[in-house]
């Protein structure tokens, strides 16, 4: 019995000792050594649904489209407004004001070898109508497509009071090598819904003019790029880009404190705090074009007393904004003053201190009285199991519940997975809804014609005549300062029917090496722009 | 008894399967989510054409009992349908998860027999001694630790602190995986003899079946000992003893045998837990496993993987409850003769 007991120990023992030995065995290369020849990003790609521009519409996939693709034109971090030159060297409005006139930039090659020609952007915009995947709706104002000549395209506008131009540089509109795409199954026929057969490659390979290629995607484990050698710029400064899935945030501390990552893109607040002061490590940070928002109804049969603007307005007097950013947000946030995010439109922190909301309480038990319930009143407050920037829903929830408490009104939390939410939210069903917004092209028009539009059937709210107006020769306007001005028109109107309350519009941060520089956010879609990120001298 | 037993099982097992995908499909429907308007961006499911389009596409403008059918039809070609989250065939999702999980759960299996099972016996011949209580202790924080801080404590302490183990994944960044054969990549990296990527690969499975095993174990253990005492009680034990037999054949040859009928139905129902994925372990070690797609799925309402991972795990559980009752007939006797 004796010798049993010890050679079970014996065992135990061995095995214990063989497993750390395997674990020890394979210490992996820290990313951070090895010359820097390899960049590592650590980032929950487990959204990743496709790499074809024609059908990706998800949050992380950008950042691989930007690094494999380019678009006609494009903008630069922090500056929205302005549209730059990429693949087109110039343009203009020809026809009336009906269409743009894109003349190519010469000397132009895709990664195979191809030289770029008016006929790949053909191809590709194309494409993007007709694969009739979700992208396909930002392709609702493009009329028909003209080749002028090898280096010329005309672009026609469906309607030339709608803006088209601000939205070609969305990833989306990334011009394809039509010749590769086209040997791989693909077509921008009218049938191309069905005809297409190229996606499953466009999965793993990439047709683009980028700094890098895609050569690998394997799901919910890594993107793999590496260095166009024909690249009309100067070369990338990585042979090679890992998008390595870490999904979890602590993971991803663990990861880029070791190295064994170059930058931790999914980090809570606590997490970055916690890195803060890591000699090794730079917080990077640019405020986003997200926000977190929250509707009212005006819906009478949702809710009686919602539906009355006074008890919406006291609603809005009654939430500690500055509060809600400082305590739940540890300040890295903005707030809009209503729909049009900060950085865009005219729409500046200033103008929201100007004519967006504030916590004012006896202003609120005024327009609670005005409403007739100077004792206040309760709505149902739906919200999704999720967070934004590392701050739950559930923790702002929170917040407003307690704030409105203050002047008697009884906010009651609904929570819900995102799905149901969704579901009630866009059918209009929710009397209060905190949800999010995120951008789809540079254009403040894309923000401001749901506002009228879409969202305001799910507030039920039908806006009138003038402000309907005001938002359609603000997206006609060629020039963005009286565009600006118009847009502040349309906010005051917006801001008075109280229906939709912009919370936080979060600084996003991302944790990076020092090993590395020019890691720079940019709230476009495409969250950094890899070719500008090189080693540390 | 027999073979026509076990065929007779093998083909109630399939009906069932199909039975639990029908309740599966039922429940998921009464759902209040719409799974095209969770999936659509803002402006999509604005525009009637599109959600109609997508409607159709999944077949979700079809009444229930069509939609069903539909699946069942499908089914009985081999097709799964098409995720709605993924847009590729549920099939091939399933074939690119599962390999992950089969990998981790056998090794976190394999961990909690040859640990559980001995330290189990051990306990219980030496009951109330310090290996006892040792093994009592294990298996309590075995149990009753939540596995994400278990999760999280290791990979914090041998890769963030000791840097011993290698980085959350199946394999270090940058490597490439072995030539497909069965998508476990220990097993393809053996069959390619590339034993580069083998012991990778099986380096990275070290923390996380650890993990998963930690909580298995201590059930294991547990229900080792107790059988064991109930059989070293028992009057054959006494007689074997008065006869003379050494300790060691006493605990090996005639306790052992008859306590191994309740370890084997738990080790079966512990191996089938673990092939059905754990959502946590999964996600804390960005393991692309079952349980991070089936949870991801569930969210989205993706009914068509939704009904492919139920149908996956249900034959998982009456395949091993089948293997059980059959290893049954190998370790007692007596079922056979019934």
């Amino acid at each position: 019995m004796m010798r049993s007991a010890s050679t079970l120990r014996r065992c135990a023992l061995t095995l214990l000792a063989a497993l750390l030995a395997l674990a020890a065995g394979s210490s992996p290369r820290p990313a951070a050594a090895a010359g820097k020849t390899t960049l590592v990003l650590g980032v929950d790609i487990s959204d990743a649904r496709t790499f074809d521009p024609a059908r990706q519409f998800e949050y992380s996939s950008p950042i691989t489209m930007k690094a494999v693709y380019e678009t006609l034109v494009t903008v630069s971090p922090g500056d929205y407004g302005t549209v730059k030159p990429l693949l087109a060297e110039s343009w203009k409005l020809v026809d009336g004001g009906k269409a743009w006139e894109f003349k190519l930039r010469k000397g132009v090659k895709f990664a195979s070898g191809n030289p770029l020609t008016a006929e790949d952007v053909k191809f590709s915009f194309e494409r993007l109508a007709h694969v009739k995947d979700q992208p396909a709706d930002l392709t609702e104002n493009m009329g028909a497509i003209e080749v002028v000549d090898p280096q010329t395209v005309k672009i026609a506008m469906a309607d030339k009071n709608q803006p088209l131009l601000t939205i070609f540089t969305s990833v989306s509109y990334a011009v394809v090598d039509a010749k590769a795409v086209m040997a791989q199954g693909g077509t921008s026929a009218k049938d191309a819904e069905k005809a297409d057969k190229a996606t499953a490659w466009l999965d793993t390979h990439s047709a683009g003019t980028g700094p890098y290629v895609l050569t690998g995607w394997t799901r919910n484990q890594e993107v793999v790029l590496e260095r166009n050698k024909s690249y009309w710029r100067a070369p990338a400064a990585f042979e090679k880009v890992v998008l390595r899935h870490i999904g979890d945030g602590a993971a991803q501390v663990l990861a880029v404190r070791r190295g064994d990552i170059d930058a931790a893109l999914n980090l809570s607040p606590d997490q970055l705090e916690s890195l803060a002061k890591d000699a090794n490590l730079k917080i990077v940070s640019a405020p986003s074009l997200d926000y977190m928002y929250m509707t009212l109804t005006s819906s009478a049969d949702l809710n009686a007393t919602l539906a009355k603007k006074p008890a919406r307005q006291a609603v809005a007097a009654a939430i500690d904004y500055d509060g809600t950013i400082k305590g739940l947000m540890g300040g890295h946030a903005i707030r809009p003053a209503t729909f049009i995010p900060i950085g865009l439109g005219g729409s500046t922190e200033a103008l929201t201190k100007e004519i967006g909301y504030k916590q004012d309480l006896a202003k609120a038990k005024k327009l609670l009285a005005e409403a007739g319930v100077p004792n206040g009143f309760s709505f149902k407050l739906s919200y999704g199991k999720a967070s934004i920037a590392g701050t739950s829903y559930d923790l702002v929830s929170q917040k407003i519940q307690s704030d409105l408490a203050r002047v008697g009104i009884k906010a009651e939390l609904d929570p819900m997975d995102q799905a149901t939410l969704r579901t009630a939210y866009k059918e209009g069903k929710a009397q209060a809804v905190l949800t999010f917004w995120g951008p789809d092209a540079m254009e403040p028009y894309l923000w401001a014609q749901p506002s009228i539009g879409r969202v305001a059937k799910r507030v039920h709210w039908t806006p009138s005549k003038d402000i309907v107006d005001l938002v359609n020769r603000a997206g006609g306007e060629p020039d963005p300062k009286k565009a600006a001005a118009l847009y502040r028109e349309y906010e005051r109107m917006l801001i008075d029917q109280a229906n939709y309350l912009m919370l936080i519009q979060p600084v996003y941060r991302v944790a990076t090496s020092k090993a590395i520089t020019g890691y720079q956010l940019t709230a476009a879609g495409w969250q950094v722009d890899l070719y500008d990120v090189k080693p540390a001298k | 008894m027999g073979l026509r037993y076990v065929l007779l099982r093998v083909v109630a097992s399939a009906a069932m399967a199909v039975a639990a995908t029908l309740v599966v499909f039922l429940v998921a429907h009464t759902v209040p989510a719409d799974p095209v308007l969770a999936q659509l961006g803002d402006k999509q499911s604005a525009n009637p054409e599109t959600v109609a389009r997508f409607r159709a596409r999944w077949g979700l403008d079809r009444p229930l009992h069509e939609q069903y059918g539909i699946f069942l039809a499908r089914l009985a070609r081999g097709d799964l349908g098409e995720s709605i989250a993924s847009r590729r065939p549920v099939l091939d999702d399933i074939r690119q998860y599962v390999p992950a999980t089969i990998e981790l759960a056998t090794v976190a299996g394999f961990l909690t027999i040859v640990i559980g099972v001995p330290l189990g016996i051990a306990a219980a011949v030496r009951r109330d001694g310090w290996i006892d209580h040792v093994a009592r202790f294990l298996c309590l924080i075995g149990v009753s630790a939540p596995t994400f801080w278990l999760a999280f404590i290791v990979l914090a302490l041998f890769y963030g602190g000791l840097e011993i183990a290698p980085s959350p994944g199946r394999l270090d960044v940058g490597a490439g995986a072995p030539p497909h054969v069965t998508g476990m990549f220990v097993v393809d990296g053996i069959l390619a003899g590339d034993w580069a990527s083998a012991r990778n690969a099986l380096a990275h499975l070290v923390l996380p079946s650890v993990v998963l095993a930690a909580a298995t174990i201590g059930i294991v253990t547990r229900t080792t000992r107790a059988a064991m005492l109930e059989t070293l009680g028992q009057d054959y034990v006494r007689t074997a003893r008065a006869k003379g037999v050494a300790e060691r054949g006493v605990v090996r040859r005639h306790a052992f045998p008859n306590a191994l009928v309740p370890v084997l139905t738990l080790a079966g129902l512990a191996y089938a837990e673990l092939l059905a994925g754990t959502v946590l372990t999964e996600t804390i070690f960005s393991w692309p496993g079952l349980g991070r797609y089936t949870y991801q799925s569930a969210l989205a309402v993706d009914f068509p993987a939704i009904m492919g991972v139920t149908l996956l795990v249900a034959l998982m559980y009456l395949a091993i409850n089948l293997a059980v009752d059959v290893a049954y007939l190998v370790v007692d006797p007596r079922v056979a003769r019934r």
